[in-house]
């Protein structure tokens, strides 16, 4: 039984999502499912069991669980109502079995497609769930160098790496574009590959996190927009030549989505390339308000709640055509 | 400051892993971790590059802490003990314990199980669920807080 919540929409932001989404019906599908708990999506973490063996060990406890995607067995979506804290109070969990995650936040790691023996920069890591998923998807192997800037986020970081086995990555507290200055500067080996999930205004989470809905500002996405740039442009640096920079928010902001993408098409020698992602996925837009973006955004991915019954979210990948400084 | 295991006291210390579990080998890279923990890195970084990465930036950590040394005796940290590399190494010093028995274990109860004095390794069904310290009259209980069951006992 799915609950609702009683918050609504500020009428600022509610306009905003309905130039998004002009269509009626569309919207007003939007504006349902946002009231409603999102499904609970769990990660098998391959690092210490295979989905099998854990779809076992889950059914005996008589959980339903099904695997929707078949070319990704480890997304499981447990369809059982579970008592609150079941799921991450479980033997299973506590052993590290498996990752409490929503499955649109599995897709930055998906698109990122992390190798074994890769050195891949995680820039914003905490708490966890895509690092994690990018060790397990490198058995191991390689090296993440994982980054967050508070200690009290890095505990979580840790915390999480620990349950989970991961033991290729290093964890790094810095600030991101201090890091990425330095690491650029001194010439330090650069990266096949990093991921950039910036924070961002977080419009994507409303099922999972309704306070959204009171504390959302407009006037943060300009701010973070500009962050967010900074950020993109210090990662790239950081990139070896044909390396793969995938940028993603759980925000629906154009301003902290295809205009960063659009501000690094513009300004750094990129190309984006075409997702193939498990859920369905909306072209990024090309225009929003007074402000028109490279046709190339239209290739970026745009997930919303009613198309896949998920969080919302936000990711693009990157190509750098040569080395920059 | 890091720093590495050298392989001669990793010798060592996979002699007391053998003698205490039956481990045999550890391909990771072993680096002293503070408050007497060893980590485990199995990155592709040489010992060099990870310290050039330590010029640039605060390296927290490094790898996953595996094993903590207590006067004669090597714990495995809970969450390693279900890693594949240690977990189908481990043949020595087993208790395996009933529903029940877990049900105690895993909030945080010593068991009141006989066995031989030294570290034992607790096993339930195909997992391993944390390793204990037997006095011959129980087995005293350090699962970490974290990963204890917060929920209470069900009720038998």
């Amino acid at each position: 039984m799915k609950k609702t919540f009683k918050y609504q929409m500020k009428p600022a932001f509610e306009e905003r999502m309905k130039s998004l989404i002009p269509d009626k019906d569309d919207f007003a599908q939007f504006e349902k499912i946002i009231h409603q708990e999102p499904l609970s999506f769990i990660r098998c973490n391959t690092i210490k069991i295979s989905p099998c063996e854990l779809l076992k060990k889950l059914n005996r406890k008589s959980w339903q669980v099904k695997q929707p995607y078949p070319n990704f067995p480890e997304v499981m979506l447990i369809e059982s109502d579970l008592l609150p804290g079941e799921l991450g109070n479980a033997l299973e969990h506590q052993l590290g079995y498996y990752y409490i995650q929503e499955v649109s936040s599995m897709l930055p790691p998906i698109a990122l497609n992390p190798q074994p023996e890769e050195l891949i920069l995680d820039l914003m890591a905490s708490p966890g769930s895509k690092t994690t998923q990018i060790a397990a998807k490198m058995q191991n192997k390689g090296t993440v160098v994982a980054n967050d800037l508070k200690i009290q986020r890095i505990k979580i970081l840790v915390s999480n790496l620990e349950r989970c086995g991961v033991t290729n990555t290093i964890i790094s507290r810095k600030d991101a574009i201090a890091l990425c200055s330095k690491l650029a500067n001194l010439n330090y080996t650069k990266f096949d590959k990093i991921l950039v999930d910036a924070p961002c205004s977080g419009e994507g989470t409303l099922r999972s996190s309704p306070k959204t809905f009171i504390i959302w500002n407009h006037k943060i996405t300009k701010s973070l927009s500009r962050q967010q740039k900074k950020f993109i442009a210090f990662a790239l640096k950081c990139l070896k030549k044909s390396g793969v920079l995938v940028y993603s928010t759980c925000t629906h902001a154009p301003e902290e989505n295809e205009e960063v993408i659009d501000f690094a098409l513009r300004n750094f020698p990129v190309k984006i390339e075409t997702l193939a992602l498990p859920l369905k996925c909306r072209p990024g837009i090309t225009k929003w308000k007074d402000k028109t973006f490279h046709q190339d955004v239209k290739k970026t991915c745009r997930i919303y709640p009613q198309d896949n019954d998920s969080e919302g979210f936000f990711v693009a990948k990157l190509r750098l055509l040569e080395e920059t400084k | 400051m890091i720093k590495f295991i050298k392989s001669s006291e990793k010798k060592k210390i996979l002699a007391v892993l053998g003698e205490q579990y039956g481990l045999s080998s550890l391909s990771y890279l072993l680096i002293e971790g503070g408050r007497k923990k060893l980590r485990a890195f199995s990155g592709s970084l040489s010992k060099e590059e990870i310290l050039g990465l330590g010029n640039l930036t605060n390296i927290e950590l490094i790898g996953m802490y595996i094993i903590s040394r207590r006067d004669q005796d090597l714990r495995i940290n809970f969450d390693a003990l279900s890693i594949p590399e240690i977990k189908n190494q481990i043949s020595k010093n087993i208790i395996k314990i009933s529903k029940q028995q877990l049900e105690l274990w895993m909030r945080g109860h010593d068991l009141e199980i006989k066995c031989e004095r030294g570290p034992v390794v607790l096993q339930f069904q195909d997992d391993f669920v944390g390793i204990g310290k037997s006095n011959t009259e129980k087995i005293f209980n350090y699962v970490p807080k974290e990963r204890k069951l917060k929920t209470p006992l069900p009720i038998s």
